[in-house]
Formats: structure tokens, sequence, C-alpha cells
């Protein structure tokens, strides 16, 4: 008998509305200590391993299963759930999906409670994992009005109250921001030297190895591609489908037999006339409430790309609300086009400001891709031949001519994302603002999408470059600046703290701790190079400097 | 995730009571009125006095309630006042039966057709509206409070201790956060589709088009909830909910100050119960300053 405390033994599962099998074959051992990384693209079965793991599957998610999990040596499916709860600590991927108490202590003690511990234990425990995570200081709070590394952190803690041996974390550090998720990995290092089995899921695997991870299994198509060390890595595993360390990427494309052709950069031209400005602009919700943002002043001219970076809870996303005028400034003012956003209805500026909401679930409805695209351009009021011709364009661009008459609700989470971009691209504005754009998103379909969206193709001009006079987008991941962005916005404590060329920006370390912005293997290596290369690149072009 | 309402700590009589005092006032209020069927206004007037001097000295900021309010407004007045007004319906049925003398005439006719009727507005019609409405807001005005006043995190415990099941119970505390959280996520739904274009204040057309009109709001924030209807359940599944018999560590103590209010609340109830079905005091009925107001 293995003394493994998780055996996965030729796993095999099709989910009962699907016409093929979501995980297939699969077999591994983990030892109480070991971290295993499982990383992978969007459907590749990863969540569907974890489901099987946690014994979601058999009992909420139905289907055929073949082979077998043993947990301590007896199959997952024999056991009740609860007592499986008790063994394998499950992190969501989004804490917002997992917590479900009102208050940080109630949440912590969820899981106590459902197993009847005796009141006495119950307070013990939830001592113990707030001591464990040092989030005492939480305990009376919301959970509501947590920032995303506390509300990890809450989420994990009620996991952990309820002792599990073996932790199930599913791309636990999407939603948080660089300096929170690199604190969340030290976490979860420390819990596998504890002796707690680990099983770290995530796609970000330049991220995730800073967590140290023992072994590393890659999944493809719900098989698994590999399963071995860490330092093989690179031999094994195409970097355009998982994220890995940029001197890591420059090994391999020199290795490749066939030259790296690099995509045109974005031609950084020079800025034109002004089309936004904030003017000393302050706000906050309500005259009880602190100001969320103090003393903005930002100008977005004529050819700008912007990546807005700053830790979550920083005001990024009340400040670019402020330009489509969802917010009115409660001191100073914003100009749109020249006119103050106080007397404009935000109808009005959706003339001028397309804006692409981080979630695709706030904005999809319509029975078809088609009729979606249609919405915003119908409200505009453009005629019937503008609307078929810029729908029909948009869809082209997009690359959704397939999936025309399909409903956007229905379709994936990548496929609702280009639908939402698309249906902002059919309204003609002059400017592109996206929130997260890459969320939710692998590292393979989130380049392809900004290469797409941002890159040169035939002709000199990129898609953005052809349809927006200026972009801006906010996103968390430091690297989507240094490839597509030609002008950075840090924002921290509610304001702007920097503004400039990413070039400019992004070599003050200092300023980049204050924002809680880590600096990535890419951002060092593009400072280290910058010289010769006399500008910021993505890794693969790089290794012609090296 | 579920949001809460917007509660907060208040040093006032109102949240120094135990929940369930609270809850089980507004039971034996609500059952009092409505089992016995109360229309007297001599019984109802002093309840309503009552819930609204608690009411006040709960200290409620408007800013925090006016929405609940113009809620509560519209549903009492314009929906059961009005209908109360016109069809006399939903009470007791002497307000049909009884001959009374007419107001005004209300004319329901299609324009340029005589297609149509024509309701008398009648004194006791006038009447029953205005007793059904106080009613209707003697109960509300104990309900808009609980969510701004009783702290969230014992929504659950409070009627677990009242000897509910844990299932319901914490169904009762998702509950009533749900409220809420579709409030946050039709926000955000109509943030997201007014930057492409839409506006609610411009729809235009007949109903059906208005109603349709409205599916970018209805539809999104649905599905919303149904996600996270489903992502909560999964993360309770995860936490071995309803597997066990459950220990809720919140422990509730009743003080004397909930001693008083529940012997009022059950006083209130026993009291409606025997005035109408021993003494026969409660039915409707109009008074005679009423008539005199109008000259009969």
């Amino acid at each position: 008998m293995s003394e493994a405390p998780l055996i996965v033994e030729k796993l095999s599962f099709q989910y009962r509305t699907r016409p093929e099998l979501a995980i297939e074959n699969i077999s591994f051992e983990l030892r109480p200590g070991e971290m295993l990384l499982i990383a992978g693209s969007s459907g590749c079965g990863k969540t569907t391993l974890a489901r099987c793991i946690n014994g979601l599957i058999p009992r909420s998610y139905g289907g055929k299963r073949k082979g077998q999990v043993l947990i301590n040596n007896k199959d997952v499916a024999e056991f009740p759930l609860a007592e499986v709860a008790q063994i394998v600590g499950t992190l969501l991927q989004d804490p917002e999906r997992q917590i479900v108490a009102s208050n940080v202590y109630n949440e912590i003690a969820f899981g106590p409670e459902n197993l009847g511990l005796p009141s006495e234990e119950i307070v013990e425990r939830i001592e113990m994992a707030m001591q464990r995570l040092k989030i005492g200081y939480l305990r009376e709070r919301e959970t509501f009005s947590l920032s995303g590394g506390e509300k990890q952190k809450v989420a994990l803690a009620g996991v952990l109250a309820m002792k599990p041996s073996i932790l199930l974390l599913d791309e636990p550090l999407s939603s948080l921001d660089p300096a929170s998720a690199y604190e969340a990995l030290d976490i979860f290092r420390s819990l596998a030297d504890e002796g707690k089995t680990v099983l770290l899921i995530e796609h970000r695997v330049e991220t995730a190895i800073a967590a140290r991870p023992d072994r590393l299994m890659y999944m493809e198509d719900g098989q698994v591609k590999y399963m071995g060390p860490i330092k093989r890595l690179p031999k094994v595993i195409d970097h355009k489908k998982v994220k890995l360390p940029a001197d890591w990427i420059v090994e391999r494309v020199k290795r490749q037999k066939n030259p790296h052709i690099p995509l045109s950069r974005p031609e950084v031209k020079e800025r034109g006339e002004t089309m936004v400005s904030f003017e000393n602009v302050a706000f906050r919700y309500s005259d009880e409430n602190p100001f969320v943002l103090q003393n903005v002043n930002l100008e977005i001219s004529h050819g700008d790309l912007i990546a807005v970076l700053g830790q979550n809870g920083a005001g990024k996303s009340t400040l670019v609300k402020h330009a489509i005028g969802l917010l009115k400034p409660t001191q100073g003012k914003v100009l749109v086009g020249g006119q103050d956003t106080r007397n404009m209805s935000v109808a009005h500026i959706a003339n001028i400001i397309g804006f692409v909401f981080q979630s695709p679930s706030h904005m999809l409805y319509a029975p078809t891709v088609r009729e979606e695209l249609e919405f915003g351009p119908i409200n505009l009021d453009f005629t019937k031949e503008q609307v078929h011709k810029t729908v029909t364009e948009s869809m082209t661009t997009l690359n959704l001519n397939s999936l025309e008459e399909y409903p956007p609700l229905g379709l994936s989470f990548g496929q609702q994302k280009r639908t939402t971009i698309a249906a902002v691209l059919a309204m003609r504005t002059k400017i592109m603002v996206m929130d997260e754009p890459t969320s939710g998103q692998d590292y393979a379909n989130y380049t392809h999408f900004m290469d797409t969206m941002c890159y040169p193709e035939v002709h000199d001009d990129s898609i953005l470059s052809v349809n927006y006079a200026a972009t801006l987008f906010i996103t968390h991941d430091l690297d989507l600046a240094i490839t597509y962005a030609n002008r950075v916005l840090l924002v921290g404590e509610g304001t702007i703290v920097a503004d400039g060329a990413p070039e400019d920006v992004l070599k003050d370390f200092k300023l980049l701790e204050r924002c809680r912005i880590r600096p990535t293997s890419l951002l060092n290596l593009n400072l280290s190079l910058l010289p010769k290369t006399g500008g910021f690149m993505p890794a693969e072009d790089l290794a012609a400097f090296t | 995730m579920l949001a809460t309402w917007k509660y907060r700590p208040r040093d006032t009589f109102i949240q120094s009571l135990d929940p369930r005092t609270r809850l089980i006032f507004l039971f034996c209020v609500i059952f009092g009125l409505s089992i016995p069927q109360i229309w007297d206004y001599r019984i109802i007037v002093p309840i309503f006095a009552l819930s609204l001097t608690l009411y006040f000295i709960a200290r409620i900021e408007w800013i925090d309630v006016r929405r609940a309010w113009i809620f509560i407004i519209v549903l009492v007045i314009f929906i059961v006042g009005l209908n109360a007004l016109l069809s006399g319906r939903g009470g007791p049925p002497s307000v049909l039966q009884t001959q009374s003398p007419t107001l005004f005439e209300v004319q329901f006719y299609i324009p340029g057709t005589k297609l149509g009727f024509t309701v008398p507005i009648t004194i006791i019609k006038l009447w029953f509206a205005i007793v059904q409405i106080t009613r209707m807001l003697t109960m509300a005005i104990l309900v808009i409070p609980i969510p701004y006043t009783m702290d969230p995190n014992i929504y659950g415990v409070a009627f677990r201790r009242m000897g509910v099941s844990d299932k319901i119970s914490f169904a009762m505390d998702l509950a009533f956060r749900f409220l809420p959280t579709f409030a946050r996520d039709f926000a955000t739904t109509v943030d997201a589709q007014r930057a492409r274009g839409y506006e609610l204040e411009t729809l235009k057309g007949g109903i059906a088009a208005k109603l349709r009109r409205l599916a970018p709001l209805i539809i999104p924030v649905v599905m919303q909830a149904t996600v996270t209807g489903e992502d909560v359940i999964d993360a309770m599944d995860l936490r071995a909910f309803d597997t066990n018999k459950r220990t809720w560590i919140k422990e509730l103590h009743y003080s004397s100050r909930d001693q008083i209010m529940l012997g009022l609340g059950v006083s209130i109830f026993v009291a409606c119960c025997l005035l109408k079905w021993v003494f026969g005091i409660g039915g409707f009925f109009v008074p005679r300053f009423f008539f005199a107001l109008f000259g009969y």
C-alpha cells in the first residue's frame, strides 16, 4: 500500500453534455510536502482534473469517469463530501466565487462550523488560520470590502481552517496584483514545507515557479504532455503556450532551427491633438467617504497606446470611468473632445470613447453575435447601411465570422471577450478603453489577441491604430505594458504617480515597489539590453541582441 | 460574491435588541393585523404610531433608505392604494357589498370610442384605500430598518436560534443578501450598456417594445444571478455544508429590554386576535367623521 496521500490512476472523464473526453488517462502520485505545478491552456482539462480530486466530480458534475483518484488509499468517490473537504482543501480561481459569509471571522468559521466541531475547537482553528496568514487585523472586516489580495488570503484561511492535508489551488493568482501574487506564492511554498501536499494549477508558469514547485505537469487537450522537473521545461514546452521567464524564451529561440522573425513594433508616432483631459480631478462617492481620486491631471492624445498599471484598489477603474462619463468628478473637470463631461450624457461620450468592461457577462445579451454587435451602432443612430458595414468589418477583424449566428452567452470566455471588443469596435469610436483585456484568458489566447490588436500586419498599421486615434488598457500584467504600450500610467493611492514612455517609467524600481508592481524577467532583460535595443520588446525579439 | 446591505453600527435602542426579538416583534405585528383581518382604524393607528416611533428611534440616515422608501411608496400608494380605491378588492367583502355615496367617477375609455367603463369612487372605497395603505405602511416601517440596522453576520444565526433548520437559516442569510447583490450587478450592467450608447430614459415604442428594449439589462443580470448561485453552491459543497449537524459559534442572548419588546409584540398579536374573535371589534367600517367630511 502506497504512502502517497494522493494517487491518480488512469483517470479519464467525459461530461454528460460533451462528446469528447475532458481528461484522458492521467496518472500521478504526490507525496506529503510535495508541490506539483499543473500548467496548460484554457480547456486543457486542468479544472476537470481538480474537480475529480476535490470530489465535485462525480457529485456535482455528471458524466462518465474511468480510473480512480485515491486519497489516503481510498477512492474519492467512496468518501462523503464532508470527509473529502477535510482532506482536500480547494482554493478557487476567483476568491469572490469562494467567499460565502459576510465578514472575515464568519467566513473562516464556515467550514469548521459545517463539520459540527465544538465551538472551542472552531475558535482555535480560526485563530490558527488567521495567525498563519497574518490576517488577524481583518477579523471584523466585511468580506466584500476587502482588496483582491486580502480576499484571496481570507479564502485560503477558510480552507486552512478545515485542516486539509492536500491543497488544491486553482489559478489562485489570476485576480491578484503582482505583489499580492508573490506574497501568495510564498505562503503556498511555506505550506508545502510544513508537509502539506500542494497542487498549484496556474498557466502563468513564470510567476508560479517563484513558489519553487518540485515538479511540473503540462497538459494539452486533456492529456499529460510533460511531467517532470521544472528545469527541463524550456526544452519541452512551447513558450507561446505558457508564460515562461524571458531568459528561457531567449535560450529557446536561439536554439530554434528556423530564425525568429520579429513582428513589427507599433510605430511610436508623435503625439497629436489632445482628445481627453483631466484637470485637477478629485472624486469621492459621497461626502462621508474618503477621496478615491485626487489631484489627477492627464491628457490622452492622438497616437497614445496607454497601459494603466497599479495595485488592486488604486483607482484605475475609477479613473477610466470618469473618461467615459459614468462617474463625474467631485472637484476639477474632465474634458472629452473639449467638452466638460458634466454637460454630456454617457451615450454622447459613447460616440467618442468605446469602453470594454472586464467581464463580458455584464454586456452580452443578444440572441446572436451579429445582433450583439448591432446594439451599439443602433443606439448611436447609425443608418442601416452603416450598421451592416461596421458590424461586418468588426466581425472580420475579430475573426468572428463563423460565429455570426451563435448566441454570445453560449461561447467560450475568450470568444465572449472578442465579441465584446468587436461590439465596441462596431461603434466606430475614436478612443478604445479596455479594462483588463486579458483577464480570464490563458497566455496563448491573450498574446494572440493582443498581437492581433496591437501589432501591424500586412500594412504598417494595426487594428487599433487603423480604427482608433488612441487606446488605453488597464492591466495587472507588467509584461503586457512592456510589450504593447507606448505610454505607461502608474496609478497609486488615488493619483497618477508616473506617466511616460515604458522605458522611462518602468526603470524606477522603487516607484514600482511603492505601487506593488514587481519587476518581471522580461523587464529586467529589456532594461539590461536597452542600450542595444533602444526600446522595450518581447522576449523572442530580444534573442537577436543577446 | 454576495454583497451586503449598507449596515452600520449605531448606539440605538433598536440595535441593542437581540435580532430574534426584532424578527418576532415584526411577525407579531404582521400576523396580528393579517390573521384576524384587522381593518379598524382605532387598532391600526396606534400600531402604526408605535411602528413609526421605532423607525425614528432607529436613527437611519435618509440617504441610506431613500431608494427603499421610493420603492415602498410606489408599491403601497400606486399599486395597493389605487387598487383599493378603484376596485375595492383585496380587503373585506363589505367594501363592495355596502352601498355608499359616490364622490366622483373615473372614466376608462379607449379614446375616440365608446369602449370602456366607468368606475365610481365611493366614500367607502376611499376609506378602504386609506386604511389599506396605513396597514401596509405599518408593516413596511418595521421591515425597512432591518437590513440597515441588523448586522448581516447574524441573519442566519438569528433564524437558527429561533429553531429553524440549518439549511433554511443559511438560505435566509443568503436571501437577505441577494437583493443588494442583484442591485450591484444591475448597476454594473447599466453602466456597461450605457457605455454602448444605451439610454434607459429614451425607451421608445409601446409596452412590448419597451420591454424588449429592457432585455440588454435584464438578461445579463439574470445570467449573473444564475452564475453567482452556482458559485455559492460549489463553494458551500467544497466546505461540507449540509453534511453534518452544524455548529453556530455565534451566541445570542435576550436582555430585559428584549423581554419587554417580546411582551409588547405578543400582546399586540393576542390583543388583535381577542378583539376580533372574542369581542367582534376590528372589522371594517367607515367612521362617521369621514362621512361628515364629505357632507354626508
